[in-house]
């Protein structure tokens, strides 16, 4: 909103430089963006805040100078000559909603000459961003912006019946706006109508059937106070939001209507040609009743931690527009027409606050009133975050939504879709991460980012009965080389078995013992036998593996992509596991490598689990995987190193011939493997 | 005649020539210092042994031999005493100059450019928004705030209704919320989780509400449809403004440096009654000179205020009784601010080149 200095100087005076006025108003909450000077003009650019429809003019605004200073408030002169046959008797003004249009204030001009306004007012008009158009016009956007009441002028001649009848739109019934569109109105809208038909939306726009021409000799003024929740879902409805349903959305004043009115008329017998006839035809039936405001002492202390002198209590509410009458513990204030915002003892302790100024508040610490409670799952999540960290993925996030075809391929279930989505490829809430993953992957890919490892901590949203879920999911992502590739190491594909052992360092704190792999239920999105799951006491703890390759190409992604999901609700609800010390061995272990010819159908899991239990065993694992040259069709070969131990005295090496020979059996007999010589 | 050729003949003849005992050890002792004197590599340490201390054909072997053993009776005490001295000396310095010798090795090793970098390992990046939220996190927690995050999916209720928006309110537009088909929304911010908490604890309350928040935002460099919010508020029976102003001045002090200056400006929040917006002093330039205050020496950075006393109602406290203050800010924005940042879709796109700078 621009704000002209010299027009503010009509009704106060201000001694102070633009820049220091600026930040007085800025302090007592009028933000002024920018103060610009313009043709020797000084204005100020306001950012008005929707609470405060009326400061949304100069008289508002200089009531806000007033109050700060201190200073005298000048009312704009409404004082003019009438002339000729009563107003009433001319036109007839009647309210069928009185709900909807509380106050309808008419006023008559005769013998008008529509022509170009004086040149002071077409100079003001133009500072504040308004087109001048002809002196009738200009007349009400001059007093809009100067008092902040909405009025619109018609041509009376042009009004059927020379009546004013405000009711409902009914059914059917249509208005051309001022803007030359043909609407449909219906029962919802609120109509101004003559006698016959609509002649404007109220408190929106005027019809162009009794708009203001050159051939326009006499005019009914409108100045009225219509409900903002009416104008509201009228401006909605049509999206056509102008300065009128602006200032009415937001609450006019009903007593300003007629001082409108008068204004109006004041300033056109001022520049006319024109007269204006007796009186007004205020059609006004039941003043609403606003209840007093109770403003106590004692809460003024209690809500800004200083007391505030009863005298200036007084004098900042009155400069306000406000009457307090004292008594013994504060004031009884009536409530104000102008300020419908005000309506509590709280919201005069703000008006008192901002006028005395917030910088006058001294600072203070509260006292820490109850010791805070733990953050549930704080030590899990840090331990996890810090586990990923420390693998060296970096940490991004991603938008929550993603496509309705994402989430068919990638989650499970009805999808949670987006009424008002932003784009169609973000309609649904994602019912998982991988898309989002992918999404990241794709975008260090394409450039050219030989080495990316991303983790994700956020949630995915489901819906469970007539609620959501939003369960906590790490997103694990991995593409291209293991490390980044240095001179000092040659560079290595990341693979399978690096995800694996991530994923084993991020539950170990959770699980005493690892968690089993499973291969059913793995998600489509996976390459398939190229991912596992986790379970453990029969819940899933994470899937992970290689991304489907279709999958991947049509994000045109041309390697292998890694990807691992963690639900994390699931792993954190274990809780972090004690730690349990057990005794250390006194004497060390003893080893055995085997070399073994294994049949390719027998995996790892299977040799361990038929090595089963020995005595003293400690440990197997595997130290070279071989297949190819020189090894017979149909194996593998492995090298297996078992290590045995025993806590207090040395083994001996009968003893460890005997666990060897032992052991060779065992996986002879149950998994027909040879040993390699 | 060298020093060599004398250790191989008696010492009783060379006296006859007109040498004495200690001027002919004395030349050796001479000779020997001479020969370590100078910087040894261990081949050389080596070398200086085996010459003298060698236990076949050492120097002092042979002297042991043609001067020592074939003194005559009366010069045996003194040459014997002599050469003992001349052990002692000879066996430690020769040990010192193998150890000086070894010492220069490790320094000298040709092979070790300590200037080539380590192989990477890891060490991920921290996001930006997290990394502000820690720290805000740790500004709050000894301040007695406990942290809560909240649902994203919300009710019209807790995100508007509750907070005092009135349902008619060009407020409730300027929040441009996305909605769910079934008319659930996405939080527009945290505080319906404000009032989750009032509902279902008691006063005193100190808490921290973090977490994702939706605007239906076209994205830009300073609008993102998702990003991060943050708020802190404090119900209890005599919290005040004061109260409020102090304990947002001893934030923006702790997370933009102690230099910042915190400046209250009336304004207006459905949810506060009186509301205020807060402008630190910039913390960029001394003198309001710089782009990102644009030019006025002063950045908004939150809203806050006093609690409405509808908002308790509607949170089921009695406002006669408590009150309390809230102060809500975006996290992006913060960590916009603190780490430099131009473009808030930077946050989003998950650009490891982007994320590694705050590994």
């Amino acid at each position: 909103m621009r704000i002209l200095l010299s027009w503010l100087r009509d009704f106060v005076e201000i001694e102070e430089s633009p820049r220091e006025l600026a930040d007085a108003l800025t302090m007592a909450g009028m933000a002024v963006d920018a103060v610009e000077s313009e043709a020797g003009e000084t204005v100020f650019e306001f950012d008005i805040t929707s609470n405060r429809p009326d400061a949304m003019n100069h008289f508002g605004m200089a009531r806000e100078v007033a109050a700060i200073y201190r200073r005298p408030l000048r009312a704009p002169s409404t004082a003019c000559a009438e002339s000729g046959p009563p107003a009433a008797s001319m036109a007839s003004v009647a309210i069928q909603d009185p709900d909807a249009c509380v106050r309808y204030v008419g006023r008559v001009f005769t013998a008008v000459e529509v022509r170009p306004s004086p040149d002071w007012m077409r100079r003001r008009l133009e500072l504040c961003g308004v087109r001048s158009i002809n002196n009738l016009a200009d007349l009400t956007n001059y007093v809009l912006l100067e008092i902040g009441q909405p009025t619109h002028a018609f041509d009376l001649d042009r009004l059927a019946g020379a009546a004013i009848v405000v009711r409902r739109a009914r059914h059917g019934e249509r208005l051309v706006t001022l803007d030359g569109e043909d609407r449909d109105l219906t029962e919802g809208h609120l109509a101004i109508c003559d006698a016959e038909r609509p002649v404007a939306l109220a408190g929106v726009m005027g019809g162009q059937a009794t708009e203001i021409t050159a051939e326009t000799r006499n005019v009914l003024l409108e100045a009225a106070w219509f409900r903002p929740s009416v104008i509201r879902n009228a401006a909605r409805g049509f999206k056509l939001f102008t300065e009128a349903s602006h200032r009415f959305e937001r609450g006019a004043d009903w007593n300003a209507a007629p001082r409108a009115a008068d204004r109006i008329a004041t300033l056109l017998a001022q520049t006319g040609p024109g007269q204006v006839l007796p009186g007004q035809v205020d059609c006004f039936p039941r003043q609403p009743k606003l209840s007093p405001i109770r403003l106590e002492r004692a809460h003024i202390l209690r809500h800004l931690g200083i007391q505030v002198d009863d005298a200036e209590v007084e004098e900042i509410l009155s400069a306000l527009g406000f009457e307090p009458s004292p008594d013994t513990s504060g004031w009884s204030v009536p409530a104000a027409s102008h300020r419908l915002d005000v309506e509590r003892g709280i919201d005069l302790i703000e008006e008192v606050a901002r006028i005395h100024g917030f910088a006058n508040i001294p600072a203070t610490l509260p006292l820490v009133g109850a010791a805070p409670e733990p953050t549930p799952l704080a030590a899990e999540d840090a331990r996890m975050r810090s586990a990923v960290r420390g693998l060296g993925y970096d940490e991004t996030i991603g938008f929550a939504f993603i496509s309705s075809d994402e989430a068919e391929r990638f989650g499970p279930g009805d999808p949670v879709s987006l009424r008002n989505p932003l784009s169609q490829l973000w309609d649904v809430m994602r019912n998982s991460a991988v898309p989002t993953m992918v999404r990241a992957l794709e975008w260090n890919l394409r450039r050219n980012q030989p080495f990316v490892r991303l983790a994700e901590f956020g949630r995915i949203y489901q819906r469970s009965g007539a609620s959501y879920d939003e369960p906590s999911v790490l997103t694990l992502g991995a593409s291209g080389t293991a490390r980044q590739a240095s001179w000092a190491e040659p560079a290595r594909e990341v693979g399978f078995y690096d995800i694996k052992a991530d994923i084993a360092v991020l539950l170990a704190p959770f699980f005493p013992d690892a968690p089993d792999i499973v291969t059913e239920g793995v998600p489509p999105y996976y390459r398939d036998k190229h991912a596992v799951g986790l379970k453990s006491d029969g819940e899933v703890l994470a899937w992970f593996g290689e991304l489907d390759p279709k999958l991947a190409r049509e994000r045109k992604i041309r390697q292998p992509v890694w990807v691992a999901e963690i639900f994390l609700d699931k792993v954190y609800g274990r809780g972090l596991r004690r730690p349990i010390h057990g005794k250390l061995a006194k004497v060390p272990a003893v080893s055995r490598d085997f070399s073994l010819l294994v049949p390719n159908a027998v995996d790892f899991a299977s040799i361990t689990e038929a090595v089963g239990e020995m005595p003293d065993l400690d440990s197997v694992e595997p130290v070279e995987v071989f297949r190819g040259k020189n090894v017979p069709e149909g194996s593998y070969s492995l090298l297996l190193r078992a290590w045995w131990q025993r806590l207090d005295e040395s083994l001996t090496d009968e003893e460890v011939n005997g666990f060897a020979a032992e052991l060779r059996s065992r996986l002879q007999s149950r998994l027909g493997i040879t040993t390699r010589t | 005649m060298s020093i060599e050729r004398k250790t191989g003949r008696p010492i009783g003849e060379l006296i006859r020539e007109g040498e004495d005992p200690e001027q002919l050890y004395g030349e050796l002792r001479a000779a020997f210092e001479r020969e370590c004197s100078a910087a040894l590599t261990p081949q050389q340490g080596q070398a200086l042994r085996d010459r003298w201390l060698g236990r076949r054909s050492g120097l002092l072997s042979a002297i042991n031999d043609h001067w020592l053993k074939a003194a005559p009776r009366e010069l045996k005490p003194v040459v014997g005493k002599l050469q003992n001295l001349l052990r002692r000396d000879l066996e430690a310095a020769v040990k010192a100059a193998a150890e000086a010798a070894a010492r220069v090795q490790v320094q000298a090793e040709p092979d070790l450019d300590t200037t080539l970098p380590g192989p990477e390992r890891g060490g991920g990046a921290v996001h930006p928004v997290r990394l502000a939220l820690e720290e805000v996190l740790d500004i709050f927690r000894p301040l007695g705030y406990s942290v809560a995050e909240g649902p994203e999916i919300e009710t019209f209720f807790y995100n508007f209704e509750a907070l005092n928006f009135p349902a008619d309110h060009p407020s409730v537009d300027e929040m441009d919320t996305l909605f769910l088909k079934d008319g659930a929304l996405l939080r527009t911010h945290t505080s319906p989780c404000q009032i989750r908490i009032m509902e279902s604890k008691s006063p005193p309350l100190r808490y921290v509400v973090h977490g994702k928040v939706y605007r239906n935002d076209t994205p830009d460099a300073t609008h993102s449809p998702m990003f991060h919010q943050l708020e802190m508020f404090a119900v209890d029976e005599s919290i005040t403004f004061g109260d409020l102003k102090g304990t947002l001045e001893h934030f923006v002090r702790c997370f933009f440096g102690p230099q910042t200056q915190a400046r209250f400006r009336p304004s207006f929040f459905p949810f506060t009654e009186p509301s205020a917006e807060v402008d630190i002093t910039c913390p960029f330039c001394s003198d309001g000179a710089c782009r990102i205050c644009k030019q006025t020496g002063f950045i908004e950075v939150l809203g806050c205020g006093m609690i409405d006393p509808n908002v308790l109602r509607n949170a089921g406290l009695d406002p006669e009784r408590y009150q309390g203050f809230a102060a809500g800010f975006g996290l992006d924005r913060f960590a916009m601010l603190k780490y430099n940042i131009d473009d808030i879709l930077l946050m989003y796109q998950g650009d490891a080149r982007f994320l590694r700078q705050f590994r």
